[in-house]
């Protein structure tokens, strides 16, 4: 484990800040169990869990906490500053702390889906749950990595994605919904467990192809956009 | 020891010794900022961006919809529909303007300046909120402005149509109004607990998206009390059940699939409404005395 994820890892949970993230994922699973031991046919309560609180609130909203706060943080202390000049490659300093804040966010979101998925299904579903909300949380980590680099409000810009292109437009516009990565965690989730419990108009090698290219693509933009850094104070 | 031979000059400082406004001007001048901040008036275009770009948004969807309405004469949305379709973007705008009103103060330490005038602790959470309420109402109450002058220069009755669409922007108005209160109230509160703008916007977003799940899922237990509280839990949903009940087919006619199905427990709706901003103000007022004693 390098310096740099270490010092991101102690960035995260050693304030106590991070505890506010813990109600999220166990409000999940509580409405998951209470469906459960109150005998909820599981087709009903399934969809509004899973997909509207787990797929659609927690991960995003986990991911674009953590992904934005790895960097955006230090950033906002300048503290950034020590970081770069250390004689480091960018890639040294950007891979390490995606690679915390996608392992944090997968943590922290694949638990519950996987007991939620457990519950409203089979242990089957519970696994790839988990295993497609953490392809999803590296794909929105990198996304938001990248985000904190390019503005100075990335958690405001993720906020627009998130709520209005995601939330807002995915439910008007259906054409929205082959950039969002909700709808492929969902197709790719589809795939590994085929349940009727969840469906997306979106095709699983297209959901695959995207999510690789996301990850990629923005770790990349990451990476190039840390290269030509200018440390400038918050804006007004 | 010799005898101390400095001496203070009178370089000609003078004490003000004109009129001083007193605390209503204090309260009046920070409510007046307030409302000039959450719109980015006064600040640098980036400020302006995200606040204009949800009343761009708004307004672009009122207009719209008064556009069908003058074209086809087919009422999309009634006025209360459209503050409840709008429910994300409030969200959002909340979540931009609410760190910005008490997140900026808290981080870069300029309350102890505050609190150095004749400012009680109170008096500047209260202005904060007031400004807070007042831009929300704005932001909800602007477009349903644009869509009444469209519905009212429209009209064929004349005068007669006019006046019937203006008691129903009213109850809208109003309508609007407790929006803003109960939006305004926890996400100052969620604000306030933390000095770094994008934590507090993060905390908001999440704090209203998780509860409405709550809702979807306690709708569907098999208890009809509880499907009929369920409403409850989240927010905006609470509002809506609060209209329903105080407002009915003001809000909504018959015709258009009327209020939300609340039963009986009309009266609990505004009973917990009332005291979910109450709640939330109170824990405003004793956080700022807790930060204003450091």
């Amino acid at each position: 484990m390098s310096t740099v994820s270490w010092i991101t890892a102690r960035g995260l949970f050693g304030r106590r800040r991070f505890l506010m993230l813990l109600p999220l994922p166990a409000v999940l699973v509580l409405l998951a169990v209470l469906c459960r031991s109150l005998g909820v046919d599981p087709g009903e309560w399934a969809p509004p869990v899973l997909v509207g609180l787990g797929l659609a609130v927690v991960l995003p909203v986990v991911a674009l906490i953590i992904g934005t706060g790895v960097l955006g943080a230090e950033i906002d202390d300048g503290t950034v500053v020590h970081i770069l000049t250390k004689p480091l490659p960018r890639w040294q300093i950007v891979l390490p702390k995606l690679m915390v804040a996608a392992g944090v966010s997968a943590a922290t979101v694949a638990v519950p889906l996987y007991v939620a998925g457990v519950l409203a299904d089979s242990a089957r579903l519970g696994l790839a749950l988990a295993a497609a909300s953490a392809l999803g949380a590296l794909a929105y980590s990198a996304l938001f990595l990248a985000l904190s680099l390019v503005t100075r409000r990335p958690v405001l810009l993720g906020l627009v994605y998130v709520l209005i292109w995601e939330g807002l437009l995915g439910n008007f516009v259906s054409g929205t919904k082959v950039l969002s990565i909700q709808q492929w965690v969902i197709a790719l989730t589809d795939r590994m467990a085929p349940t009727a419990l969840l469906s997306t108009t979106v095709s699983v090698p297209v959901a695959v192809v995207l999510t690789a290219l996301v990850s990629v693509g923005f770790t990349v933009l990451a990476i190039d956009r840390l290269r030509s850094f200018s440390v400038a104070g918050e804006t007004s | 020891m010799p005898e101390p031979t400095g001496v203070i000059h009178d370089i000609g400082y003078q004490r003000y010794t004109g009129p001083r406004l007193g605390r209503r001007h204090v309260f009046g001048a920070l409510y007046l900022h307030g409302l000039r901040t959450v719109f980015g008036l006064g600040r640098s275009a980036k400020a302006k961006i995200f606040p204009w770009l949800v009343v761009g948004i708004v307004t672009v969807v009122a207009a719209g919809l008064a556009a069908v309405r003058s074209q086809l004469g087919e009422v999309v949305m009634t006025y209360a529909q459209f503050a409840d379709a709008m429910s994300w973007l409030v969200i959002f705008f909340v979540a931009v303007a609410a760190p910005e009103l008490v997140s900026r103060d808290l981080r870069s330490g300029v309350l102890p300046l505050y609190f150095s005038r004749p400012l009680p602790r109170d008096d500047y959470a209260l202005a904060k909120l007031l400004s807070l309420v007042s831009a929300l109402w704005l932001l909800l109450g602007g477009p349903q402005l644009v869509m009444f002058l469209a519905a009212a220069f429209t009209t064929s009755d004349g005068l007669r149509g006019t006046w019937n669409e203006l008691l129903d922007l009213l109850p809208g108005l109003l309508y609007a109004g407790l929006w803003a209160v109960v939006f305004a109230a926890i996400g100052l509160l969620v604000a306030s607990l933390t000095g770094k703008r994008a934590f507090a916007a993060g905390g908001i977003v999440a704090v209203f998206l998780m509860t409405t799940p709550i809702v979807g899922v306690l709708s569907i237990l098999p208890s009809h009390a509880v499907n009929e509280l369920a409403f409850l839990a989240s927010p905006s949903t609470l509002v809506g059940g609060v209209g329903t009940w105080a407002l009915g087919d003001l809000l909504v006619p018959e015709g258009q699939g009327g209020g939300m199905p609340i039963g009986s427990f009309g009266p609990v709706y505004a009973i917990v409404a009332v005291l979910l901003v109450t709640a939330c103000t109170a824990l405003l007022l004793l956080r700022y005395r807790k930060v204003a004693a450091r």
